[in-house]
């Protein structure tokens, strides 16, 4: 349906009604039309009237639609009276109401207003992430970043997540501002994204570069660069963090490992007990491990090539370099058949150490255990993200370490196989938000970049002071 | 139709011009009679004048007069809340709005959906009860209808006043019942034992074990009302478990007189080891045939989130053989999950023990689920498929004997 394009009287809307299929749905269907075109308010107004006419009241839903097309247009003076009409017609509103009063009203001279209103919704539930943020940029839109900030500690405290756009707006409205206390904010927004492992994408990267560049008597300057494999900053000659967990991560990961992946809710799901203590007994016995493969993942690498031709090109490779080898893999792999040669399977344990578990057990978790049990110099080479196992683990803390350590000891590209391996090599250093409190290095992402989860960006944000 | 539109906006826009000067004093007048007040009588106004000039806002105020008597009735109440009361006002708020909410909820539901932890949460809670809500209304639309027809017929015969002569009184159901009663009895002690695992209660949710005794107590007619019904075991039944207080739910009194065997013990107690067979998608093992002297043992679990492992890790332990339904050997699988409902499981071996066939077995497996029957086993299907490709792709050919050369080079 169309929605006509001059406001019409009662006759003529009666008659539009009529002849659609399903008259009791109409004005919401002309409503919503009415929306999608931008239709001029009038148009609205006169179905209201003759709504209001006809039955001496307007229904809730239609309110709320003709509201959104005020708050389209941000007819301000639209949205008030409907807000004073809705107020005395119902107790309480609902929540899609509320984010589009605030919306209308934050966008206008009238934004005080949405606060008020904000506090009204906070008596019967927590409002919604849009309406903090409408009301956070309305205030740091009008410098009063005080205020902006307040709302914003408390949408953290109540576990309402901010997106990427409120954290920028308060950079971009900061500029040029002074003031101790802003700063502190401003660079918890920062940790904020360091301890989430948040990147931000390019305009909010530009909009902290010029916050920071606009810091009276600041002296920063900032500068776009990408950092050198070996980890150091080419602008400042910086080195960045080492990727490497510290002491405590690293047992407290291993632990948790060991504690939510291997055992989970029951031993028997993944291993059995007795084959985990075997298990545990031979890595005891032959450790530390330079390099864990993961011997099913790397036999097929190749498609064209037989299964075990596959493990013993990658055993060779690596064999080379004089590392010790532990392959993982399940007990099928020896019988002998098609994919598995028996001679090409001896040949190659004079190589490296095997473990072989059941054939239903899984190998990653015996991977991941060997690895950590190495000690930190242990690389261990799969093509798997290992998504299941860090799903497995129960806090994001634990979740976020994982990446961390996968990241800097997961090998998945390599010379002798090259090409097939889609993951980046591992890094020797923390790719964060990180500071030493004279310099700020930010990581961030291009506006479309495409960007998988186990990826991280290469592009940097070198801030120093001078 | 567009026509006669056009011809009426030209009426109208002709119209306005002589009717302005009117619409003032009109306005007068309405306000006037919108003291006594309401849309009534503007209605009444409204249709002895056709054509006159719209005054956009004249919805504000109608919306804002039948409104003033309202607010002074309501302020005097308390104008704080309690969070039900509030959570009660918020639902039909979201209703006036077009969600999906309940038209009435309890207070006991209205608790739960404000304990549900999150934001999703609540909103799928209240779809359920809507959906619910909609099916219970149908459900009667339908048995009120149901009951009008019966009154209808009835009228009709007795009118025509016809005797029926039969030889057996019409006794249906309750013979039915006596006579599925005494096989389910006759099964009790000869028939082969059939076992559910009822040890899942901790993996599940609330709504979770609901729906596994649903599925159970369908299983149970469904094996009652065969030829040859096997004989129910539950096991590891904990009494005062969910379980036992949802069965209660559907059989109320029945529960003690159902003639199946419920008790705490595990079915390794009770049977000796090597009999048992664990049915589990998750088995590396596929099962060929059906043997009537094993004892099936079939998880009562339902998986919403899945949780893959469970049921074969509780096989493991107790070192128990396992076995997973052929499905793939029999069924072009398409989409779902392999794993089956309970009495799906339930109508696929009765069906088995009955025929050994498995293309009539297999049937019960919901047709969303797979594209067709094979006849011939996946893998030669597989390997004719990969040849008529080879003939077709001639230029691949060559490639593929080299490959088939270098793979299998005696052959």
């Amino acid at each position: 349906v169309l929605p006509p394009e001059k406001p019409l009287q009662a006759e003529e809307w009666n008659k539009l009604r009529e002849d659609f299929q399903l008259p009791e749905i109409f004005e919401e269907v002309m409503l919503n039309s009415m929306i999608r075109c931008n239709s001029p308010i009038d148009v609205a107004k006169s179905l209201l009237t003759h709504l209001a006419k006809r039955d001496g009241d307007i229904a809730y839903n239609v309110l709320v639609k003709y509201l959104t097309l005020c708050v389209q247009q941000g007819q301000v003076s639209e949205i008030r009276d409907v807000y004073d009409i809705m107020k005395v017609r119902f107790k309480i509103l609902e929540s899609g109401a509320y984010n589009l009063l605030i919306k209308g009203l934050s966008n206008s001279d009238q934004w005080r207003m949405a606060l008020t209103l904000l506090e009204e919704i906070k008596k019967v539930m927590i409002p919604s992430r849009t309406c903090y943020e409408s009301c956070i940029k309305a205030a740091s839109h009008h410098q009063e970043m005080k205020l902006a900030f307040e709302l914003y500690n408390e949408m953290m405290a109540k576990g309402v997540v901010p997106t990427l756009d409120v954290l920028q707006s308060f950079f971009y409205f900061s500029r040029g501002m002074n003031g101790a206390e802003l700063q502190k904010e401003l660079f918890g927004i920062l940790l904020y994204l360091r301890e989430n492992q948040i990147y931000p994408h390019k305009t909010f990267m530009r909009s902290i570069k010029l916050w920071f560049e606009s810091i009276p008597g600041g002296n920063w300057r900032g500068r776009l660069t990408k950092i050198k494999d070996s980890g150091q900053c080419p602008v400042c000659n910086h080195q960045l963090e080492d990727s490497n967990l510290t002491e405590e991560e690293y047992s407290n990961l291993s632990e948790r490992i060991i504690r939510d992946v291997i055992h989970g809710t029951d031993t028997f799901r993944k291993t059995s007990p007795k084959e985990f203590e075997a298990f545990q007994t031979f890595v005891e016995s032959r450790l530390p491990f330079d390099i864990v493969i993961d011997g099913l993942n790397v036999s097929h690498i190749k498609s064209r090539k037989m299964q075990c031709e596959n493990l013993f090109d990658a055993v060779n490779c690596l064999a080379k370099e004089n590392a010790r080898l532990l392959v993982l893999g399940r007990k099928h792999m020896l019988t002998n058949s098609s994919n598995w040669k028996r001679e090409i399977m001896k040949e190659m344990q004079n190589k490296a150490d095997f473990f072989f578990a059941e054939n239903i057990s899984e190998d990653d978790a015996f991977l991941l255990y060997a690895t950590l049990r190495s000690g930190k110099h242990c690389k261990f080479v799969t093509r798997d993200f290992l998504r299941d196992h860090k799903a497995c683990l129960s806090d994001s803390v634990t979740r976020h370490l994982f990446r961390k350590w996968q990241r800097g000891h997961q090998i998945s590209k390599n010379k002798c196989f090259s090409s097939v391996f889609s993951q980046q090599p591992p890094f020797h250093y923390d790719c964060v938000v990180q500071t030493t409190g004279d310099k700020w290095h930010i990581p961030y992402k291009d506006v479309f970049e495409e960007k998988y989860s186990y990826q991280v960006p290469r592009k940097w944000l070198c801030i120093q002071q001078k | 139709m567009q026509s006669a539109n056009m011809l009426l906006r030209k009426i109208v826009r002709n119209s306005v011009l002589p009717f302005a000067a009117q619409h003032g004093m009109k306005k007068d007048s309405f306000q006037l009679s919108r003291t006594l007040s309401l849309s009534l009588c503007l209605k009444l106004d409204k249709s002895c004048e056709p054509s006159e000039k719209l005054d956009l806002d004249e919805w504000k105020k109608v919306m804002k007069s039948g409104l003033q008597e309202e607010v002074s009735e309501t302020v005097s109440e308390p104008k704080e809340l309690s969070s039900l009361a509030a959570a009660r006002e918020t639902l039909e708020m979201w209703r006036l709005a077009g969600r999906a909410v309940p038209e009435k909820i309890s207070e006991e539901q209205l608790k739960t959906f404000m304990e549900c932890p999150s934001k999703s949460a609540k909103k799928k809670y209240l779809k359920y009860l809507h959906i619910k809500e909609l099916y219970k209304k149908n459900e009667k639309r339908k048995m009120d209808e149901k009951r009008e027809r019966r009154l209808e017929a009835q009228d009709e015969a007795s009118k025509t006043d016809e005797t029926k002569k039969s030889s057996f009184v019409c006794l249906w159901s309750s013979t039915m019942d006596k006579a599925y009663n005494w096989r389910a009895a006759q099964s009790m002690i000869f028939g082969q034992p059939l076992v559910f695992d009822m040890s899942y209660e901790k993996e599940m949710s609330v709504r979770e074990v609901a729906n596994t005794v649903r599925q159970l107590v369908l299983s149970e007619s469904c094996n009652r009302r065969s030829v040859d019904p096997f004989h129910i075991h539950f096991c590891n039944f904990k009494d005062d478990s969910l379980y036992q207080r949802e069965f209660i739910k559907h059989y109320r009194e029945a529960w003690d007189k159902l003639l199946i065997t419920v008790t705490d013990q595990c079915y390794t107690e009770i049977f000796p080891k090597d009999k048992l067979i664990y049915l589990t998608a998750d088995s590396p093992k596929v099962m060929k045939t059906f043997d009537h002297d094993k004892i099936y043992i079939v998880g009562s679990m339902v998986d919403k989130s899945i949780k893959t492992g469970v049921s074969l890790a509780r096989a493991k332990r107790l070192g128990l053989e396992t076995a997973a339904l052929p499905l793939e050997k029999y069924l072009l699988w398409s989409t779902g999950a392999k794993n089956l409902t309970l009495d799906q499981m339930m109508h696929i071996l009765l069906t088995l023990k009955d025929t050994a066939d498995w293309k009539k077995a297999l049937e019960f497996v919901p047709k969303r689920k797979y594209c067709g029957f094979v006849n011939k086993p996946v893998k030669d299907l597989k390997k004719t498929l990969d040849l008529i490709n080879t003939l077709k792709l001639g230029k691949a050919r060559e490639e593929v004997e080299k490959k088939l050369a270098r793979n299998y080079p005696k052959k």
